[in-house]
This record gives C-alpha cells, sequence and structure tokens, in this order.
C-alpha cells in the first residue's frame, strides 16, 4: 500500500480563514501543512481567548486534541507581534545581523511557519499519546518559544561558561562572507566538505596556499558561528573570472557550485509543483501485524517508551532527533568510535561542545563502526526492538551499508524508517543534484531561499543563520510522529523522507501559490512600518500592519499622519532618538502596536522575564521544550 | 624549538587535564609523537595512517596545517599548535 497523504480522514477546526492578524501566517501555514497530509481543514471559531489562536485536531480513532498557538509561553504576556517583532524578540534578527550587516529580519515567514509545523506536530503527538493510553487532549506552543527553540544553539555558544562567543550584530564588514560574485555578475555559492578541494581550487586561481587556508578557516564557521570573514584576496581573484570558467575549475577541483536562484526559476524545476503539492514530507506505507506501541503511565509524555535509533551528523537529523526526545522518545544516537568531533568543538559547557549539547543531551551515545559488519549487525540489533530509524547520510549510503529501508523493513516491519536529507526526497530522479553537498547555503542558493533573503536585507545572498537545517529538523520530527500516527491508527510501518529543499518548498509555499494558483492567493498588503530603529540606547522594532495600528502608533508618540509618508518616517526615525529602546517599547506596548526591543546580545534573553518560561541556565543556557500539555 | 601546545577540552581528559603542554620538537608530527610518549592514546586521536583525521583542524598560529606541510608542517620557537574538530553543515 501507496500513501503519501497519512492523515487522510483527519480534520483540523479553527478559524483558519480568520484569524488575529499577528496569526495569520500561521494559519495559512497550517491550512497548507494540513491539506498536503489529506486532511480536512474546517474552518470554525477560535476556541480560546484573543491571547491565542486554537484549533482542534481530531482523527477517527481520538478524541480531538485542542491545539494552542500563543504568542508568548508566558500566558500573562498579551503584546501584539508579527513575524519580525517575534524576530526581533528572541534573537534571531542578532544572529542574521553577525554577517549581514546590522540586526535585521530574515524577510521570510520563518517562525510562523515554525510554530504552525510544532503545533501541528504538538496535536499529532498528543493523539499518539491517547492511542497509548494517556490522558491528554490539550497541546500548546507558542512563537516565542518556536523562535528561541531555532536559535539553541546559537545561546548556547554566546552563554557557554568556558570562553562564551560574543559576535554581534555587524560584526564582519561588508561583503567579506560568501556568496562570491563572478566577473559576469553571477552571484553563488561555493561548497566542500573536505580542504583538499578548496585548497586546489584556488590555487587554480592563483592564491596562495596561505590565504586559502585562511579562507578556509573562515568557511568552516559559518555553520556553526553564522560568520565567514573572507581574506579579501579570495574575493578580489575569483571576481576576476568568468562563472562558466568557474563552473569548469570546480569540475578540475571537486569543488560544488550553485548559482542564487529567484523562486521563479525554482518553480520551473520539473519537480517543484510536485513536491509543493505533495508538501515537505514523502511517505510510503505497508501493512504490519505488530502495531500498537506499549502503553504509557500518567505522567508520561506522548512518546516516551518508544525508541528512535539516530545515525546522524551537524544539525538537521540532530536536531529532529532532539525535537522527539523532547516529546519523550528515548534515543540512541550512533556515533563513531572516539564520539563524534564536534563534542570538542568550543566553546566548551562542562567538557562538551555547549553547541553540540543543545542539540543532543537528551540522548544516549552508542559508538558503533556502521562501515564494519559488526557495527551493521549492531544497528540492526537496535533496530529490531526500535521504532524509529532515522538518518542523513549522503544520498546512496544507506545500501552499500545494508542500512536502506528494504534491509531494515525486514528486520522490523513495523519500523518508521525517516531520512532527513538535502537536496531532495527522491534521491534516483534528482541525482544531479545529488553530486553536489546538499548543504544549507546550497540549499537555500537552489531553492530561491536565498534571493528572497537577500532582497529583505539589502545582501547578495542568504543568511549565515542555517535556516533550512533548522526548519529541516523540525520538519523531519513532524514527519516521523506523523508516521507514528498512521502506525498506530492503520497498522503499517513505512518510510518517510524530507529534505533541505522540500522545507524550502514549505518556507516558500506562499510565494509558490502565488505563482501556480495565482486566483487562489490572498491578498496581502505589505505593512504600512515594518523597520528595525535606532534608539538612544538600543534598537526597536516596530511593525504597524494597518491603518488603525499606525494612527494608535501616531497618538502614542504624540505625531500626525500627515500625507507625505517619507516626512512621516523621517519624523519617526528622529523621535525614537530622544528615549532609550526599553522606554519606547513601554509606551508602544500600552498602544497595542507590535514592537520590541531588538535582542543583539544572545546572552540579553535569559534576563527578559517574559522570555524566561522557555529557558534554563546553568553551564549554558538551554532552550526548553516547546510543547506544553495537558 | 620551544613549542606551545592548546589542547582541547575532549582532549584534556588524557593530559590530566592540562590546558597547555610545552614541547620542543621540529614539526607538528614530533611534537604530536612527544606529546603520546607523555600521554599515550592522544595520537590515534588526530592521526590515522600518516594524516591528521578529516574532521580534525590542526592550527599552528592561526594557520591550517593542510595549507602548510600538513604534519611536515616546520616550527619556529614559540609558536603555538590549536587543534580543533572541524564543522560543516547540513
Amino acid at each position: 500500500m501507496h500513501m503519501n497523504r497519512p492523515l487522510t480522514g483527519c480534520m483540523i477546526t479553527g478559524p483558519l480563514q480568520n484569524p488575529a492578524s499577528d496569526f495569520s501566517v500561521i494559519a495559512s501555514s497550517l491550512r497548507y501543512q494540513s491539506s498536503a497530509l489529506g486532511m480536512v481543514c474546517e474552518t470554525g471559531e477560535n476556541s480560546g481567548s484573543n491571547a491565542a489562536f486554537s484549533f482542534e485536531f481530531k482523527t477517527p480513532h481520538t478524541s480531538p486534541v485542542i491545539c494552542e498557538v500563543t504568542r508568548w509561553d508566558d500566558a500573562s504576556r498579551h503584546t501584539p507581534v508579527t513575524e519580525n517583532i517575534i524576530q526581533a524578540a528572541c534573537g534571531l534578527m542578532s544572529v542574521h545581523g553577525r554577517a549581514s550587516g546590522k540586526s535585521q529580519a530574515l524577510g521570510v515567514n520563518y517562525v510562523s511557519t515554525l510554530t504552525a509545523a510544532l503545533a501541528l506536530q504538538g496535536g499529532v503527538a498528543a493523539s499518539i499519546g491517547q492511542l497509548r493510553g494517556l490522558s491528554v487532549s490539550n497541546s500548546s506552543v507558542s512563537m516565542a518559544a518556536a523562535a528561541l527553540l531555532s536559535v539553541g544553539q546559537y545561546i548556547a555558544g554566546a552563554t557557554a561558561f568556558e570562553s562564551p562567543e560574543t559576535l554581534l550584530p555587524g560584526i564582519i564588514p561588508q561583503p567579506a562572507c560568501p556568496p562570491f560574485v563572478s566577473a559576469d555578475g553571477v552571484i553563488f555559492e561555493l561548497e566542500t566538505l573536505d580542504a583538499g578541494p578548496w585548497q586546489k581550487f584556488w590555487l587554480e586561481i592563483g592564491v596562495s596556499s596561505q590565504i586559502a587556508g585562511k579562507g578556509w578557516t573562515a568557511f568552516l564557521l559559518r555553520y556553526a558561528k553564522a560568520i565567514a570573514p573572507m581574506p579579501a584576496e579570495l574575493i578580489a581573484a575569483i571576481a576576476n573570472l568568468s562563472y562558466s570558467r568557474i563552473v569548469e575549475l570546480c569540475a578540475i577541483t571537486g569543488m560544488a557550485t550553485c548559482p542564487i536562484r529567484s523562486i521563479d526559476a525554482r518553480a520551473q524545476d520539473e519537480d517543484c509543483k510536485r513536491v509543493w503539492l505533495q508538501g515537505p514530507w514523502e511517505f510510503a506505507f505497508e501493512p504490519t501485524l505488530k502495531s500498537t506501541p506499549a502503553s504509557v503511565a500518567g505522567n508520561d509524555l506522548p512518546l516516551s517508551g518508544l525508541t528512535v535509533i539516530e545515525s546522524c551528523r551537524r544539525i538537521q537529523g540532530p536536531l529532529a532527533g532532539h525535537l522527539l526526545a523532547l516529546l519523550g522518545a528515548d534515543v540512541i544516537r550512533i556515533e563513531p568510535p572516539g564520539g563524534d568531533p564536534l563534542r570538542g568543538m568550543p566553546p566548551m559547557a562542562e567538557g562538551c561542545s555547549a553547541r553540540f549539547d543543545a542539540l543532543n543531551r537528551h540522548k544516549t551515545i552508542r559508538e558503533v563502526d556502521i562501515k564494519s559488519s559488526a557495527g551493521q549487525a549492531e544497528i540492526k540489533e537496535l533496530v529490531e526492538h526500535a521504532d524509529v530509524f532515522l538518518h542523513n547520510w549522503a544520498p546512496g549510503k544507506a545500501a552499500p551499508l545494508n542500512l536502506d529501508h528494504e534491509h531494515l523493513a525486514a528486520i522490523n516491519p513495523a519500523l518508521i524508517y525517516a531520512y532527513a536529507g538535502g537536496w531532495a526526497t527522491d534521491g534516483g530522479a534528482q541525482s544531479s543534484r545529488n553530486i553536489m553537498p546538499g548543504t544549507d547555503f546550497m540549499t537555500q542558493a537552489y531553492s530561491g531561499v536565498a534571493k528572497k533573503i537577500a532582497g529583505a536585507s539589502g545582501t547578495q545572498g542568504g543568511s549565515l543563520f542555517t535556516v533550512l537545517d533548522v526548519l529541516g529538523g523540525a520538519v523531519a520530527a513532524q514527519g516521523i510522529t506523523i508516521a507514528l500516527l498512521n502506525r498506530c491508527m492503520n497498522k503499517v510501518g513505512g518510510k518517510v523522507t524530507s529534505s533541505l529543499m522540500s522545507t524550502a518548498t514549505l518556507l516558500c509555499s506562499d510565494d509558490l501559490q502565488k505563482l501556480y494558483k495565482p486566483q487562489n492567493t490572498d491578498i496581502t498588503n505589505k505593512s504600512i512600518i515594518d523597520a528595525v530603529y535606532a534608539t538612544r540606547q538600543g534598537h526597536c522594532a516596530i511593525e504597524c500592519c494597518d491603518v488603525k495600528t499606525t494612527e494608535r502608533l501616531a497618538k502614542a508618540l504624540n505625531i500626525t499622519i500627515g500625507i507625505d509618508e517619507e516626512g512621516f518616517h523621517q519624523h519617526l526615525s528622529d523621535l525614537l532618538l530622544s528615549r532609550t529602546a526599553n522606554e519606547w517599547i513601554e509606551v508602544l506596548e500600552q498602544a497595542d502596536v507590535p514592537s520590541a526591543v531588538v535582542v543583539e546580545d544572545l546572552t540579553d534573553l535569559q534576563t527578559i522575564p517574559h522570555l524566561q518560561p522557555s529557558l534554563t541556565t546553568g553551564s549554558y543556557t538551554k532552550v526548553i521544550s516547546p510543547w506544553r500539555f495537558k | 624549538m620551544r613549542i606551545t601546545v592548546n589542547i582541547p577540552t575532549i582532549l584534556r581528559p588524557l593530559t590530566n587535564d592540562q590546558k597547555r603542554i610545552e614541547i620542543t620538537a621540529l614539526n607538528v608530527l614530533e611534537v604530536i609523537d612527544q606529546i603520546e610518549q607523555q600521554y599515550p592514546g592522544v595520537k590515534e586521536k588526530l592521526i590515522t595512517e600518516g594524516q591528521a583525521h578529516r574532521f580534525v583542524n590542526i592550527y599552528v598560529n592561526d594557520n591550517d596545517i593542510r595549507f602548510s606541510d600538513g604534519l611536515s608542517t616546520s616550527l619556529q620557537d614559540g609558536d603555538s599548535i590549536t587543534i580543533l574538530p572541524s564543522v560543516a553543515g547540513g
């Protein structure tokens, strides 16, 4: 049986067409995700107060779960927000600003998309809990908790006990970071996971080995620190070559390259519309006799007692495992003999890399050499008693290891086999792309996400904040949870695949809708005010989506809205310089104007009272589970 | 040549928790061999088959040895060596 709509027969009901404006993007992403999963979306009343957006998730086998989405974790706080205000308040602008020149919004509906995915996953997980005997009828997440989760590893780096990183917005002079620009004006990424191709490539161009080495050190920093201070010599040398010559040199040296493309160009790709219609996950199920997992006790979490075997490196896969652990699963993490080298990546906290610990702290570690037959036998033994096997190996690597779906399903037909990939959900069809490393910055470039971010940020390329790795981890965990629910309901085992590219499709689903189905597209107006302003001390972000909000802002600040829009903006900028960001936000919050002090130093997050419910301090500041079940 | 080696936290269990070790050696391989003599087990964490591990970066001052002469990179009096894991994304 093949079925790519595993939640057919399930339903979500809520104010999906007309939520409070703060939640409209979340509602839109929820509609998209739910339809892709085969669910019926029914418009109903908001069953919660104005402080929350709530919807009901129902399956034919469980009682409805009320899924609540709040703005903040602190239930007493009702200050209105927008996507960009949450990015300002929770540190995303800060991380994106490290390499983009200043604190500024990403220009994509990042937190809203992530919040929608986590909210739906909460409902699905709670339903699994019910089927396992748990009394749970309510799942809640907040936009702030989702935002903090997305920068959890950067918060860890900034707050680690031993040599914490202080990386403030604008720290790197522009444009000394990738992407690169060729002599004929093509903007492109370079990628390699090894020093060898990097060294050969720059030697071919005539750059000294020493300078190339400095560039390599900077290049490696991208994934960890969201900066990449490239030596000027590299940028200058490559700017003398045409892009076609650069492509030739990449082929000779083993370097990969990808031009920064538009979403329009991506939409023309043969596979894009199919991925957009399908949603970011690809499911395939087979019937199995064994299905119902062991029941759980009163205070357990929905996935308590389920076992996940994770063989993943870096960010996307480990974050997926981390989220499943936060839902209660026992995650056994396979690491190479000697342990994952990233455990030693500074800054350190109690003997382990803080950044690594942020994604892996709830897991049990097993050191296994997966290349040896003894190691493969060990994995198979673990899989026999597991519920999920998750990996993010390079395309084509699983089969030679005898650890592909076919081999593992033969051992355990009820297994959910999950792959969190880079380029595509179907490895074979996209093999030409599969030869390039499917990393965050390459997929940002290829998918159109980088160009969209560049357009909003005044930069040439995407964000050095690992936009797709983090959202991709959430998408992978969500797909696994959905597959587990389907297993409980329909006695099936199977496979779920997601990728950074399919995640990009989710992040840009509204843009693709405008291209593919313009007649069904809601008309969204640009906000009247949406900017980061300097104040006497610090910056504040203000967004007024409509005239009424702008009028409230004008009244609170005692300024007049004239017909001269430019004059008004200038007046506002000048006025805001007269007091501190904290003082202004107090005034604006009272007037119900979406606004926030822009958090520039991530160590400040833990001192902000309304963010404290999501954080715990210690050897580094940890972001706790975004879900609350009752 | 008198060389300072900054020991990463991950290797400190092998070096009696020492953060810095002073070594006299002419190149990087000699440094590692001498640490190995004092603190057995360090070498296999850094080198396989005569090459530095793919996931280990060794820097002389701020320069990655892969972009000099690898483990044969020669050293000057007062140089400092830093060992760090390498990171890549996806």
